[in-house]
């Protein structure tokens, strides 16, 4: 089985804002294309990041981990994160988690970057 | 060590049937095929999707567990899963060789901890087992660990369980 199934894209929807674009399986294995996402997208100047699950086939408790350590960089450079596009279950996971105290959910990428401004 | 419903707890195997016995090799990974093969098992069932999801995540975080904790990865080390009904009840017991005895309650994850340093960030996967499944039981000796994970089928108790594929709700 392919341990590393994801497709990560970060892009300047506007000025400060990014959308990561996340496709694929998030699991320990992800930690190097999310993180280095992330980079690319701070390196844009972006203060708000929106997490587009909208291609998310599976993400387990270690993927979990891995938006709790982006959590702390994002908070430790002031900057906001926002999420889209997840399923019924994995909304779940994050409401169970508290994770959507942290990072606001919204259907779809376009209500989610009206909310950050974008 | 129990949690949930103590019903699930009171007559062992008598009455359970066998849906499906399989066992992997503890890789890195191999969790994705027990969903898979697991999923496969249950379609007899016709369990809703929202149930269905739960019972996916709880089984493939049992099984990292498995391969990560009880078999420390030895890939010659199998993990064993078994899938069983009984009633309107389902139940997916995952076995390891580990080794410790019994398995202590873990530290509860709390986010707010983890933002700010008082706990790792990861520490997440008993807990969402716990929340997946309607009941669990953890069973631990020299040689094995088991975790039995339970769900309700709500109704299904006097349906024929025949001839339901592909109508999920």
């Amino acid at each position: 089985m392919n341990k590393v199934n994801l497709h990560i894209a970060p892009r300047l929807a506007a000025p400060g804002v990014a959308v990561i674009e996340i496709a694929g399986e998030v699991n320990s294995f992800a930690e190097n294309a999310l993180m280095d996402a992330y980079m690319v997208a701070s390196g844009q100047g972006a203060r708000s990041i929106v997490l587009d699950f909208s291609g998310l086939k599976y993400m387990n408790s270690s993927g979990i981990g891995l938006l709790v350590t982006l959590l702390i960089r994002a908070s430790r450079q002031n900057q906001r994160l926002l999420a889209c596009g997840l399923s019924d279950h994995y909304r779940q996971i994050f409401e169970l988690t508290r994770l959507n105290e942290a990072i606001t959910l919204y259907s779809t990428e376009a209500e989610a970057l009206q909310a950050a401004g974008a | 060590m129990d949690t949930g419903d103590p019903s699930t707890q009171q007559d062992g195997q008598k009455g359970w049937q066998t849906l499906a016995v399989f066992s992997l090799p503890s890789l890195a990974g191999n969790e994705r095929q027990a969903m898979v093969l697991v999923e496969q098992a249950v379609d007899p069932l016709c369990l809703p999707v929202e149930k269905l999801d739960r019972l996916k995540t709880a089984v493939a975080e049992a099984t990292m567990n498995a391969i990560e904790h009880g078999n420390r990865h030895q890939a010659d080390l199998p993990v064993t899963i078994c899938v069983l009904t009984e009633g309107n009840r389902m139940s997916v017991e995952i076995t390891d060789y580990g080794t410790c005895g019994p398995i202590p309650a873990p530290e509860t994850p709390d986010v707010e901890a983890k933002l700010d340093g008082r706990q790792t960030s990861r520490g997440w996967g008993f807990f969402l087992i716990e929340k997946m499944v309607d009941a669990l039981e953890i069973h631990g000796d020299e040689a094995h660990h088991t975790i039995k994970l339970y769900l309700y089928l709500e109704g299904r108790a006097d349906q024929d369980l025949a001839d339901c594929s592909g109508s999920h709700e």
